[in-house]
């Protein structure tokens, strides 16, 4: 049908328009039709498109290793070779138990990720609510941005930069021997002290996005209203701030917590024989001369298992609604 | 003829929800059809069947005489104005309306020119090489159209495309809807909860209700005879008496209500005699005088409520037998009356016998 | 405001900030000047610069190769993860998908489980595979690592998406598969930068997967591990400030592209 009541009109833009001729070419061609055309237009092509890679990834990949090293953690040996015991045994759990140097840094490893969760939390918080609520809202992203900065350079070379400060030869104590403070540099490196400092630095970021993005969306009338029925500055953050940003405590403690159970390379750079956090020793079951596998794997269980439950319960305890990963 | 679209003894399920029910349309070639009701009444459904983003549940729809129900969206030559216009945001105008060309693999030229031609019915040729954003509401709605209208559809659907404008953008634009359908000449599919949309575009109007066709027809036979209580109330404003019928001569029933014999055009309907039945009565049908008339039925009552509305007046006036009537009147009507106490009456054809 | 927040609590808060932002820039600075420092200590006052450092990194084969190898282990990955986040993401967001929740779950697990684990079980796995430490496991250690973030960005973007964009395309003609090409894609694209080099710097940025699956070739975190083990040196000074310049660019251009895809 042609309509011979619109008036053709000539080209008014300048520019030579173009349109995506391809498509039209593509889609209209036999090839197209008989194959991808076809394909597309069965539902159950489409279902089985959309769902199988996916759920197979899904499925190998995600599950797949955890539920393999779930297997190995229960085997005598591994790899099987002949003429040795293969079954499936729970002496690698128990191996755990029977050695000092295996659950006390492990023990270890989770009062540091307390330890680290609670400091980060204790630091960032007044950052983020002066972020979110008292710098002026056209200068807010420039805030948030000079904190975001330094995470951009990466894992190692924050931690290689925490030991330019902290090293026997480090700014920190170069500076206090200049200044006459000392005669014998401070050891901090290679401490607790050290390591934690430097693991609250890496991962300070975790905690303040969910924070800040929970504080910026408790509505400012709100602490206003509070304050104008005689609530005081302590009042208005135990009994308005404190519990509308709970959201943000939960997903940022969370996301600190398993972070820091799992961080390697900080603790091998900035940790010292005093310091062994678990990780270490799940490392050296793996890497080492002694090829422990089924002990590591079952190691690497215990850890997982415990540090999902804590944070399980403690999302459960504080009643946060979800971990937003972002 | 042979009507472009046909719905024939459609059916559509959620699970045992009915949404649309035994439902039979014939739409004509070069028409503006309404679907008109409530939300929830199966308007939108039957709508998106057609379209092809449902499934009947059974029965067949036909499109030119050829059976589509199991065809998707993109193998049927229909096209969809969308409620909020679905315009893509990353193309501009001109991309936008070409989207449906392209991908008929039409000359570079040839799509250029059709784009050129819509743009300039709408008079949107200076906003070719907008981004939709850029757009105001009725410019946007604009380029919906012409998008759909683009590939040359046998019908046009239209999803409530007007409800996001504003009143006085929604009265200019049915009238360029209206214009632009006749300049088309295509068969448009309208869809819409307000009456007066309907009214005021439509060749025809399917009033629907709970997923059945409650009347079809002209805007003004619709309004003037509704044949149920569903419809006289939904198009405009209608009072509702029951009454008994006492006898029935030709087209005029004679009914007792409550005591005062009234007369009303049976409407099609075939009442029986001492059946109770409901007669609709629009409110400007009411004429509404300060003195007894002779030879006219009038019954005594009192006004109990005034509602200045500027162009009229919405009068309650209540009667001896203690109903309330709703009564429109105009400013000059209203000049003539003096005091609360009026005399109420109507012609017999303005009162119309309902089917329930 | 000021009748609000007497002053105390408020100098407190800014006081906190501006600590906290001297706390992250402060280790860094000094780093970078460091690498200024003509001498191969570190002490004050620093009485002569130089940029020999760099010339002598930028001239360092082992660092240009650890380099180029992490880049192209990053773009890998960023493909592989980029593809097959977008289809997870395309999945849980379909319509009548059972056990939606489920999915998103374990879609995001690897996110959630610690990096050491992620990385162990990953090696015990390739090896239950019979794959070999090297390139390819790590570019699949980081793609499982990467998935979740694609997915999270992808599905907040599809989220804001109005439903019948896809319809209308389909409704203009359009199959499932030109519909995804021609208005799918082009609607995530700001999620699909901001997710990519969220990839990019990830993969670029991870040791612990790279340690336990790596093969002989050092990839950067390992290079610059190794030299930090061996003690400290402007050298090393220079090469972190090379990396720091670069993923900062980078990371302000997905700054930028993700909040542009907010708005």
């Amino acid at each position: 049908m042609v309509d011979t009541t619109m008036q053709p009109r000539t080209v008014t833009s300048t520019a030579p328009p173009r349109y995506a001729g391809w498509i039209g070419r593509t889609v209209n061609s036999a090839l197209y039709r008989n194959t991808i055309g076809l394909l597309a237009s069965n539902r159950w092509v489409r279902l089985a498109v959309l769902a199988g890679v996916p759920l197979i990834w899904i499925a190998a990949l995600h599950l797949g290793p955890i539920l393999q090293m779930a297997n190995i953690s229960f085997l005598a040996n591994y790899p099987p070779r002949p003429g040795v015991d293969s079954g499936y045994t729970l002496e690698n759990y128990g191996f755990f138990f029977s050695d000092r140097l295996y659950f006390m840094p492990f023990v270890r490893s989770l009062i540091f990720a307390a330890v680290v969760t609670v400091s980060t939390l204790v630091i960032v918080y007044p950052v983020a609510y002066y972020v979110a609520k008292v710098v002026k809202p056209k200068n807010r992203m420039r805030a948030l941005l000079l904190l975001l900065i330094p995470f951009w350079a990466g894992e190692l070379i924050r931690t290689f930069s925490v030991i330019m400060l902290l090293a026997n030869r480090g700014a920190v104590n170069v500076l206090l021997r200049e200044l006459g403070f000392i005669d014998r540099p401070i050891p901090m490196l290679y401490t607790f002290f050290s390591l934690s400092f430097g693991v609250v630095y890496l991962l300070a970021l975790y905690m303040l996005l969910p924070l800040y993005s929970a504080i910026e969306k408790i509505p400012t009338p709100l602490i206003h209203a509070a304050s104008d029925l005689g609530a005081g500055p302590f009042q208005r953050f135990r009994r308005v701030i404190l519990p509308l940003s709970k959201d943000g405590i939960v997903s940022g403690c969370s996301l600190v917590y398993l972070t820091t159970i799992g961080v390697f390379a900080a603790p091998l750079l900035l940790g010292g024989p005093n310091a062994v956090i678990f990780p270490e020793v799940i490392a050296t079951l793996f890497h080492g001369s002694n090829d422990k596998w089924p002990e590591g794997a079952a190691f690497s269980m215990l850890m997982l298992a415990v540090s999902l439950t804590t944070v399980g319960l403690f999302m459960r305890i504080v009643g946060g609604r979800s971990v937003r990963l972002m | 003829m042979q009507p472009v679209v046909q719905f024939k003894n459609v059916n559509k399920f959620y699970g045992t929800q009915a949404a649309v029910e035994d439902l039979d349309l014939a739409i004509d070639a070069g028409q503006f059809v309404t679907l008109l009701g409530p939300s929830g009444c199966g308007k939108s459904t039957t709508l998106r069947m057609l379209g092809g983003f449902e499934d009947p549940t059974s029965g067949e729809i036909y499109l030119d005489g050829k059976p589509i129900s199991h065809l998707p969206p993109n193998r049927r030559n229909v096209n969809i104005v969308f409620q909020d216009y679905a315009l893509f945001p990353h193309l501009s105008v001109m991309r936008n309306i070409a989207f449906g060309l392209e991908l008929k693999g039409l000359a570079q030229d040839a799509i250029h020119r059709r784009v050129t031609e819509l743009l300039s019915l709408v008079s949107l040729a200076d906003y070719a090489e907008r981004m939709p954003a850029q757009l105001s509401g009725g410019q946007r709605q604009r380029v919906a159209l012409m998008r759909a209208l683009a590939p040359d559809p046998n019908v046009l659907l239209l999803d409530e495309p007007l409800s996001a404008l504003d009143a006085k953008l929604r009265q200019q634009m049915q009238i360029e809807l209206k214009s632009i359908q006749q300049k088309t000449g295509k068969t448009f599919l309208f869809v819409t909860h307000d009456q007066e949309e309907a009214l005021t575009m439509s060749d025809v109007i399917v009033v629907m209700n709970k997923g059945r066709i409650e009347q079809m027809g002209g805007p003004d036979e619709l309004y003037a005879r509704p044949r149920s209580r569903f419809v006289a109330d939904f198009i405009g404003r209608s009072n509702f008496i029951e009454g008994k019928v006492v006898s029935v001569s030709g087209n005029i029933a004679s009914l007792d209500w409550q005591g005062n014999i009234i007369h009303a055009d049976v409407n099609g309907t075939s009442p029986a005699t001492d059946k109770v039945v409901t007669v609709a009565l629009r409110p400007e049908a009411l004429y509404c005088l300060t003195e007894k008339p002779e030879g006219r039925l009038a019954l005594k009552g009192r006004i109990t409520g005034r509602v200045f509305k500027g162009a009229h007046t919405s009068l309650t006036v209540t009667l001896e037998n203690g109903t309330s009537l709703l009564v429109q009147l105009d400013p000059v009507a209203l000049s003539h009356i003096d005091g609360d106490d009026v005399w109420i009456g109507w012609r017999e054809r303005d009162a119309v016998l309902l089917a329930d | 405001m000021k009748t609000y927040f007497n002053d105390l609590p408020k100098t407190a808060l800014g006081a906190s900030y501006w600590l906290f932002a001297v706390y992250l820039v402060l280790p860094l600075s000094l780093m970078m000047v460091m690498s200024l420092k003509d001498a191969n200590f570190i002490a004050f006052p620093i009485n002569s610069w130089t940029l020999d450092w760099y010339a002598k990194v930028l001239q360092d084969r082992q660092f240009i190769n650890a380099s180029l190898y992490s880049i192209g282990i990053a773009l890998a990955t960023t493909v592989c993860a980029t593809i097959i986040g977008v289809w997870i993401a395309l999945l849980i967001s379909a319509e009548n998908i059972w056990g939606k929740a489920a999915i998103f779950a374990l879609a995001c697990l690897p996110a959630v489980v610690p990096g050491l684990i992620n990385a162990i079980s990953m090696r015990i796995f390739i090896r239950a595979l019979d794959i070999p430490t090297g390139t390819f496991a790590i570019v699949l250690a980081h793609t499982v690592h990467a998935v979740p973030f694609v997915v999270i960005m992808v599905l907040t973007r599809l989220r804001s998406m109005p439903a019948n964009l896809v319809d209308a395309a389909r409704d203009l003609g359009a199959d499932p598969f030109i519909a995804f090409l021609r208005v799918t894609i082009p609607y995530l694209m700001p999620a699909l930068i901001g997710g990519m080099i969220f990839c990019v710097l990830t993969s670029i940025d991870d040791f612990v997967r790279t340690f336990f699956l790596g093969g002989y070739q050092p990839t950067l975190p390992m290079l610059i591990f190794a030299k930090v083990q061996g003690g400290m040196s402007p050298e090393i000074n220079a090469m972190a400030t090379i990396v720091l310049i670069v993923t900062t660019i980078v990371g302000l251009y997905a700054e930028y592209f993700t909040r542009r895809s907010r708005s």
